[in-house]
């Protein structure tokens, strides 16, 4: 009894001394000037040649002024957080001749692009610091959608991402059906955390706050969108804008809300669906984008704000304490300009076809716990899941703990069946599918082209590095 | 009404489990993936660890008490009498049914066994032999989470493989599944690390006998 009553004690007495909720030296930046949204410079074509984009992409060490009032060492994709777009057309060439400047390995991940297994960017493909590397891929014809770059080094990606280095890509086709008078924004969120001194908050792992951002993934109490905190966007009461939005934070997942206004939900991490699904809110998860419509349904002059409302993805134990509140993370300015009659949205986007589970030859299981993958961390000379190319299979991915778990498949997109048994709503091309606690989720996957292997893993960068990831190896 | 208003229950139990441990032979650190008496999964392995699990009141948390005909043997929490109050944090005993979405269906047998030996929640811990209690040695976690207090494994970590790989072949093969979801028990941030050190909860195996306390007969 002695001993059991040893290990209740501290508990009665005291709390654990290691912070639920930590706070790191909150940065005293000034973000109350507004700042109208800017969208990240596009990277300039090289090439002259018809359907071909052709850029130059270098990753090297930086310092920004990323808070107001403090400059941070950083790791910048051409010098700039967020990197440079990358923008292209369905059926364009790219050749992205890159460059590792970084003292260390690393990779660019074309994340959800349909693309050769050689320049998906995996670790399999690391570039040696002062290597160079030409990505060469072309852009499927029905892909059109948002993507994102980031690096994907073994054990490094957090660290690099947190440091500065991702960016958007946008994949255009020449029959979207949206009228081509909504204009578009591109919202990139990430979050991260400084030091008094401004610079990137990355503890040692066996700190306190280490074995948090372990668990939960690390979050930043700055929010950002492009890189900015808190920008303003301007629109006109009745105007119609499309938002291209992708979760490039680390782990956090955004529940967007627009105050009194309803999105229409047009895309997800593949571009446009079949028919806009309007919706109060909606969840993204890191490493997920959704495509939305904003409608000017306010007043001239009004001014609403985006917001992301509390979402509980995390275990018991180290749910931050501030979990609970909602986070601004920018403003919707109404111009004084008299209102405009509301564009007409078409009831059919794009036709998704369906991948038929009466086809699947295979239902893969993959279990979820707590930094694992079926009970096991990667080892990259093993294969995890061997596939014929050509094949259509069903995965379930089961989240067996209590926090959620958004799983990425490289290579190929993938329908969503069921959600915890619950058919899925709609058609859309994902690559990114949130696996929130103790749930399942279904998906149908068809290996039509691109051997190789492919990595899956959690999108929780944290847990990624230390080997929540598995390996298809499709033949 | 919260087990934490009810003392005199859970401290009895653990007198329970306590008198157990002090009949129990020593084990070794060792998994013993090997079990070495045993066909893994024969009717003999089942019921000795059936025999165990009756013997050592995994039901008096778990639901069903000490009668394996009881309603929901094995569950887990089915009502909120069943929490602990641990200080700030309430613990549920979880369900250790194999229903693959809310028991133990998806942990493997040797996940079950070190949980039982070195306290490490199977959702957490690779599915691997750990031959150490030290962290990052011989596959023992650098940063180990430890099953929820009151859970009593420091006393039943001394079972002998042999009892630990047959109730854990009981809990995997023995029992029908049964679907509860329990909702996660709450606790530090360090998972109970500090709770479970050495100094804390002794040495495995323990130590000589005698000790200051004990004598030759």
């Amino acid at each position: 009894m002695a001993m059991m009553l040893a290990v209740l004690a501290p508990f009665t007495t005291s709390s654990p001394a290691v912070a639920q909720g930590y706070h790191p030296h909150a940065v005293p930046f000034a973000a109350k000037a507004v700042t109208r949204l800017s969208a990240p410079r596009v990277l300039a074509n090289l090439s002259s040649t018809p359907n071909t984009v052709e850029v130059t992409i270098t990753a090297a060490p930086a310092r920004l002024t990323l808070v107001r009032g403090s400059v941070t060492d950083v790791l910048a994709y051409n010098g700039s957080v967020p990197g440079p777009t990358l923008e292209v057309r369905e059926g364009d060439r790219v050749i992205v001749h890159f460059r590792n400047e970084l003292p260390e390995p690393t990779t660019v991940h074309w994340h959800g692009l349909h693309i050769p297994v050689t320049s998906d960017g995996s670790p399999f493909y690391p570039v040696a610091p002062g290597a160079r590397y030409d990505y060469e891929f072309t852009i499927p014809h029905g892909t059109a959608g948002t993507y994102w770059y980031h690096p994907h080094p073994h054990h490094r990606t957090g660290y690099q991402v947190a440091k500065g280095l991702y960016g958007a890509i946008v994949v255009r086709a020449a029959d979207d059906p949206l009228p081509v008078t909504i204009s578009e924004k591109l919202l990139i969120l990430s979050d991260n955390r400084f030091l008094r001194g401004g610079e990137v908050d990355l503890p040692h792992p066996g700190s306190a706050q280490g074995r948090v951002d372990h668990e939960n993934g690390r979050e930043g109490d700055v929010l950002f969108v492009n890189g900015q905190v808190m920008p303003e966007i301007g629109i006109r009461s009745g105007e119609t804008q499309r938002w291209r939005v992708i979760n490039a934070s680390a782990s956090r997942i955004y529940r967007l809300s627009l105050e009194g206004h309803t999105f229409l939900h047009v895309g997800n991490d593949g571009g446009l669906f079949e028919r806009p699904v309007p919706v109060s809110e909606i969840l993204i998860a890191n490493g997920e984008r959704v495509e939305l419509l904003v409608r000017g349904t306010g007043k001239p002059g009004d001014r609403s704000v985006l917001r992301t409302l509390p979402y509980d993805r995390y275990v018991p134990q180290t749910r931050p304490t501030d979990w609970n509140g909602a986070r601004d993370l920018l403003a919707l300015q109404y111009t004084p300009d008299a209102p405009v009659p509301f564009v007409k949205i078409p009831e059919i986007l794009r036709p998704i076809p369906a991948l038929d589970p009466a086809d699947a030859t295979a239902t893969r299981v993959i279990v979820m716990s707590q930094g694992l993958l079926n009970g096991r961390t990667m080892d990259i000379n093993r294969v995890d899941v061997s596939a014929r190319l050509g094949a259509t299979e069903i995965w379930d991915v089961e989240n067996l703990v209590g926090m959620d778990h958004p799983f990425h498949l490289h290579g190929f997109q993938f329908q969503v069946l069921e959600r915890d048994g619950v058919p899925e709503p709609f058609r859309s091309w994902k690559d990114m599918v949130n696996v929130p606690k103790h749930q399942t989720v279904r998906f149908i996957v068809r290996y039509d082209d691109f051997p190789g292997k492919w990595m899956f893993h959690c999108h929780i960068l944290d847990h990624e590095d230390h080997g929540m990831m598995g390996i298809l190896e499709v033949k | 009404m919260s087990r934490s208003s009810e003392p005199s229950r859970c401290l009895a139990s653990l007198v329970v489990v306590l008198a157990f441990a002090a009949c129990t032979r020593s084990g070794a650190v060792s998994a013993g993936s090997a079990n070495p008496r045993m066909e893994p999964g024969s009717l003999d392995q089942v019921l000795l660890g059936r025999k165990m699990v009756i013997e050592h009141d995994c039901g008096g948390c778990h639901t069903g008490g000490s009668d394996p005909a009881a309603a929901n043997w094995l569950a887990g929490r089915m009502v909120p009498e069943q929490d602990f109050k641990i200080g700030p944090f309430t613990t549920r005993p979880r369900n250790l049914t194999p229903d693959n979405a809310t028991g133990l269906g998806r942990f493997s047998e040797r996940q079950i066994f070190n949980a039982l030996r070195f306290g490490l929640r199977p959702g957490e811990t690779p599915d691997v032999e750990i031959t150490s209690i030290t962290p990052g040695v011989g596959n023992f976690p650098t940063t180990p989470k430890y099953l929820a207090v009151p859970m009593p494994w420091p006393a039943w970590r001394h079972m002998s493989d042999q009892e630990l790989w047959a109730i854990a072949a009981y809990l995997k093969r023995g029992v029908k599944p049964v679907k509860n979801r329990v909702e996660d028990s709450e606790g530090p941030p360090d998972f109970w690390a500090s709770e479970y050190t050495v100094a804390k909860i002794g040495a495995i195996p323990p130590v000589a006998f005698p000790t200051a306390n004990e004598q030759v007969p």
